[in-house]
């Protein structure tokens, strides 16, 4: 095994050396092409656009996660409560659900008048970032002094927690007959996004939709990128090699954790919003454990720490959960003779890629230089004996 | 401004008053007494060396001074503060900084950014900072890199290996880099956890001769623990020793070598 | 000659008493905290139950008040018996993150193929209510034997496949198998018996009420479950403190390279360690499939989080903590099911679990780990 991990290295770097040093650059400018245009190749109403609409939300709770758990090194399994927080931001503030209040800014004129609280998507996003940032330090608040396994089971509980409290939220009365969520039944009738130029969104047409799941995406990479490479970013890697080292050399602990459990919230909450307009409802059945982990996987798949890996682990989890098992592969069992459709074993699926990954590569498809050598151990010394040291400030 | 003259402007310690004040440190785990009522006073820019045999507490006093453990009975004044009860971190960006006996490195970052994290308590800039990167953070990023590549060149790492992974360095190399990130956080008080730890006597000698150049360059405070005699004997000003918690002696090295007491308690008693 | 020259430091500042009673009330708050917590709920339902009075029965169309602790008593005799599945499955956490410092996810799952698999033995024998007392005992001891031995196998197996090649990796390597695992396990009880929670034969009458003490009915289903945990953890015990192998389990769990410089299989110890947690998680599983009647592919998930509860609530590593707590979340389950209402149980045991780890993460009665011991 070991002979073939080195194999596979040297070849990886003999590729890397004959490639020119804009590669990655040329790749990220040609990637970025081919996401802008996309949807004038599928066609406004295609499955496929609707899957990657999907898949780009789950990429971006992705990288959300992935800088709680890549970054700073906090296993969080409760992930799912931000997905919710984001959701019903939307359920609430874009509306008819508060129907004592009438509140409207920024909206289409049709709903002008409409009882509710009616906001423009962008102020629901900005909500959404605002109440996850707070509800991601609160949940982080008490895992900060507990040893790793300690952080997840406890942030799992807190997603658990919130999961009862959509159930229950029905009710939970706010005053004048209204109540904190509407469970399992659900929040419907979620305005779509409007724009001045744009008039509403319907889903008919679902370009603009991809459009601007895809905007935010671009912004929580951008985020990303430039947190990782701040000071906050290094603190983030000093904290997570050694602690007592890294207090030591002055580094605020409490601070510096709650910094990446507010933001990796704050991206969860916008994806959560946008996905609660996408899907125009908001029910407490879609906020289980099921889906930390779902997220979990792509971080891990994709590979812990590396905001590439994090894209490309949403992206490809993503399609396979929304597209590929369900609308392409769902009836290969009975192909087989087998009684179930591939749906009912979705889960298992995820649970055993998760299994294959951590045995076989446990530092994921593409992973960040600091977290293989974390992982594996042995990179370091066949990077040695190669002469392969990764060049300095390994961009994207 | 290069890294020495940043120093000089930064000494806020009038000569002759004690940098770092400790009184009446003792510290019990459960039923053990690691550290015994131990008073202790650092000298403004002096070289002093603490002492004594393994397992005397030395480790443990040094961790109380910098904050990773609290001490059960005491008081330490930090530059007329009291810091008895403050966290590492605050305790670094007020002016101390530390190596460890173990090398703590972080061990998949470069020797620049190890060195970039020891100036974290120096720098301002934030989340915000990060994402819009305003020409203040720019410039802040920017001095912190060079300010790092200055002192990596100032503790005698090769230019070539500036941008090496840490593990990667050999051993000495490492402990330079340890030093250089604790010079980064512009300390007034550099306490040293037995940097000659694995030197042979050429580097050990060299290393007592750029502790005195420490000194005399940035006008640091040097807190030493030591088990080299040389070394000790050679640069230190003061000895204080240490044993089963408590302090045994103190004075110049002259006196301390020459004390019974010490003698018994490192060679055993005198069949 | 004066060689020694002490400076005189300044007198010794004795801790100043505000200071001392300070870290004193910090000492204590976190396990007394917990503990107060805990006891917050009976007492509180306790004295209301007293002061108010609760409704007991309805005769004629009129409501008939109480106002003494027999209801308490049920939500205790009630707790205790679901306390004692908890238990069971909570030393399972225990033992193998004791010696292993891992919390093996799937545990709650192995417990659900433990009752699937108790649930298929006894359909197989036939039994049902109307089998006689032998048969009905006989049987189930025939499907305890089967289920302990298949779900200790199980948990060895899981071992040997997701965590051992994953010993020398950061710890979130193996909990991300664990996790995995129990999706995996959880899809095969998906296919195994359906989505829903399926009714399965009350064997033994398991809500006859067989005799009252103090006014509290005890029902079958309770003895049931204390017949069986009782002689397994007494067992267990005995196993740990007085064989050879069972100190070698504790031996491991202190520190596992002395162990192997002593001679003992840290491999084999490990394995077996996997096996009792599991076979007591079989155990746990037929007496919850009898006792409640029903079982769902969904059951470890929930069981597993309320064990492991229980088993940090106790102490991670501590068996007799283990118990212990078990017993305490069935009692707090108990109440929770009965006088606020099932659907908030889950999220007051979980709100309990974030308690247990601000106030006092070592767990009432303390660790027993590597950093511990």
């Amino acid at each position: 095994m070991t002979e073939l991990r080195a194999q596979l290295s040297e070849w990886r770097a003999a590729v890397e050396r004959a490639l020119p040093p804009w590669w990655s650059k040329g790749l990220a400018a040609v990637v970025l092409v081919i996401g802008v245009v996309l949807p004038f190749i599928t066609g406004s109403q295609s499955g496929f656009l609707n899957g990657t609409i999907v898949a780009v939300a789950y990429a971006v709770m992705s990288l959300g996660l992935n800088v709680v758990v890549g970054m700073a090194g906090l296993l969080d399994l409760g992930y799912v409560a931000f997905y919710a927080f984001g959701a019903y931001c939307m359920g609430w503030f874009g509306s008819a659900f508060f129907f004592g209040v009438h509140v409207h800014v920024g909206v289409a004129p049709t709903l002008s008048h409409a009882i509710g609280i009616h906001l423009n998507i962008v102020l629901v996003l900005i909500a959404a970032v605002v109440v996850c940032a707070v509800a991601g330090m609160i949940i982080g608040l008490p895992t900060l002094r507990l040893r790793g396994d300690y952080i997840a089971i406890v942030t799992l509980a807190f997603g658990e927690i919130i999961g009862v409290l959509a159930v229950n939220g029905q009710s939970i009365h706010v005053g004048g007959g209204m109540t904190l969520t509407a469970g399992n039944l659900g929040i419907s009738a979620i305005d779509p996004p409007w724009f001045p130029g744009t008039g509403s969104f319907s889903l008919l047409d679902l370009r603009p939709w991809y459009w601007l799941i895809f905007s935010i995406l671009l912004i929580v990479l951008f985020v990303n990128v430039r947190v990782r490479d701040s000071r906050l970013g290094r603190a983030w890697v000093a904290l997570r090699e050694d602690e007592v080292a890294a207090v030591s050399m002055g580094i605020p602990l409490v601070k510096t954790k709650l910094m990446a459990y507010a933001i990796g919230a704050a991206f969860g909450g916008m994806s959560g919003a946008f996905l609660g307009a996408y899907v125009t409802e908001v029910n407490a059945g879609q906020f289980q454990f099921g889906f930390s982990v779902f997220i979990v996987a792509m971080v891990v798949v994709g590979g812990i720490g590396s905001i590439w890996g994090a894209l490309v682990g949403g992206l490809l989890l993503g399609y396979i959960n929304n597209y590929l098992i369900p609308d392409v592969l769902n009836d290969l069992p009975s192909r087989f003779g087998l009684h179930f459709q591939l749906t009912s074993v979705s889960f298992g699926i995820f649970g055993f890629l998760l299994v294959l990954v951590m045995v076989v590569r446990p530092q994921g498809l593409f992973p960040e230089r600091r977290r293989t050598l974390e992982m594996t151990g042995e990179v370091a010394a066949m990077d040695a004996e190669l002469g392969t040291e990764p060049e300095a400030g390994n961009t994207i | 401004m290069n890294v020495t003259e940043a120093a000089a402007a930064d000494a806020t310690v009038p000569a002759g008053a004690p940098i770092l004040a400790a009184a009446g440190i003792t510290k019990r785990f459960g039923g053990l007494t690691a550290v015994n009522d131990v008073s202790f006073d650092i000298p403004a820019r002096s070289i002093v060396s603490l002492i004594g045999p393994n397992g005397a507490g030395k480790t443990t006093f040094f961790n109380m001074l910098t904050g990773l453990i609290r001490p059960t009975e005491g008081r330490i004044t930090f530059e007329g503060r009291n810091i008895t009860r403050s966290r590492p971190d605050v305790i670094t960006s007020r002016g101390m900084a530390r190596t460890f006996q173990n090398i703590r490195l972080f061990g998949a970052m470069t020797a620049v950014e190890n060195v970039m994290v020891g100036h974290h308590s120096r720098m301002k800039a934030g989340v915000f900072g990060a994402v819009f990167r305003p020409p203040w953070v720019v410039k802040e990023e920017r001095q912190t890199t060079d300010r790092a590549r200055e002192l990596l060149g100032y503790v005698g790492l090769k230019k070539a290996d500036f941008d090496r992974l840490a593990i990667h360095l050999p051993y000495g190399d490492q402990r330079r880099v340890e030093i250089a990130r604790a010079l980064a956080s512009e300390p007034q008080l550099l306490l040293l956890d037995e940097p000659t730890a694995g030197m042979n006597p050429h580097e050990s000698a060299a290393l007592a001769d750029f502790m005195r150049r420490l000194r005399a360059d940035l006008n640091l405070t040097i807190l030493l623990i030591e088990h080299d005699m040389k070394v000790v004997m050679g640069v230190s000003e003061r000895v204080t020793v240490l044993n089963y918690g408590s302090r045994l002696a103190e004075g110049t090295p002259a006196e301390v070598r020459a004390n019974p007491a010490v003698i018994e308690a490192y060679l055993g008693k005198e069949g | 000659m004066n060689t020694t020259t002490i400076t005189p430091g300044p007198p010794a500042t004795a801790a100043r008493p505000v200071t001392a009673a300070l870290a004193a009330v910090r000492r204590y708050a976190g396990r007394w905290g917990l503990i107060v917590a805990l006891l917050a709920l009976p007492v509180y339902y306790g004295v209301n139950d007293l002061v108010n009075g609760y409704q007991a029965a309805v005769v004629a169309g009129h409501p008939v008040i109480h106002h003494d602790l027999s209801k308490l008593g049920f939500n205790f005799a009630e707790g205790l018996s679901d306390g004692a599945i908890w238990a069971l499955i909570a030393i399972g956490y225990t033992l193998v993150y004791g010696i292993i410092e891992l919390i093996n996810f799937a545990h709650g799952d192995v417990f659900m193929i433990g009752s699937f698999t108790a649930v298929g033995i006894w359909s197989a024998l036939g039994l049902s209510l109307t089998t006689s007392m032998l048969g009905v005992i006989g049987g189930l001891i025939v499907a305890l034997i089967v289920s302990m031995t298949a779900t200790g196998t199980l948990n060895v197996l899981i071992e040997k496949v997701a965590y051992k090649p994953l010993r020398a990796a950061p710890k979130v390597a193996p909990l991300i198998t664990a996790i995995g695992t129990s999706f995996i396990l959880q899809n095969v009880g998906l296919l195994w018996r359906g989505g829903s929670q399926l009714s399965v034969t009350d064997v033994i009458g398991s809500q006859d009420v067989v005799f009252t003490v103090a006014g509290v009915p005890i029902l079958r289903g309770y003895l049931l479950a204390w017949a069986v945990t009782i002689p397994l953890v007494f067992g267990l015990s005995w196993f740990i403190n007085r064989t050879r192998p069972g100190k070698a389990m504790r031996a491991t769990a202190q520190d596992p390279e002395a162990a192997r410089l002593m001679g003992i299989n840290v491999n084999n110890t490990i394995s077996l360690t996997f096996l009792l947690g599991g076979a007591l998680a079989g155990a746990a599983g037929l007496v919850y499939a009898v006792y409640e009647t029903q079982v769902w592919y969904f059951q470890g998930f929930r069981a597993g989080l309320f064990a492991f509860t229980a088993a940090v609530m106790g102490g991670i590593g501590n068996v007799r903590g283990a118990v212990l707590g078990g017993l305490i979340i069935g009692v707090i389950q108990s109440l929770s099911d009965e006088r606020i209402g099932p659907q908030w149980t889950e999220a007051i045991v979980f709100a309990y679990l974030i308690a247990i780890m601000v106030l006092r993460p070592k767990g009432l009665l303390g660790e027993e780990t590597r950093e511990a011991g």
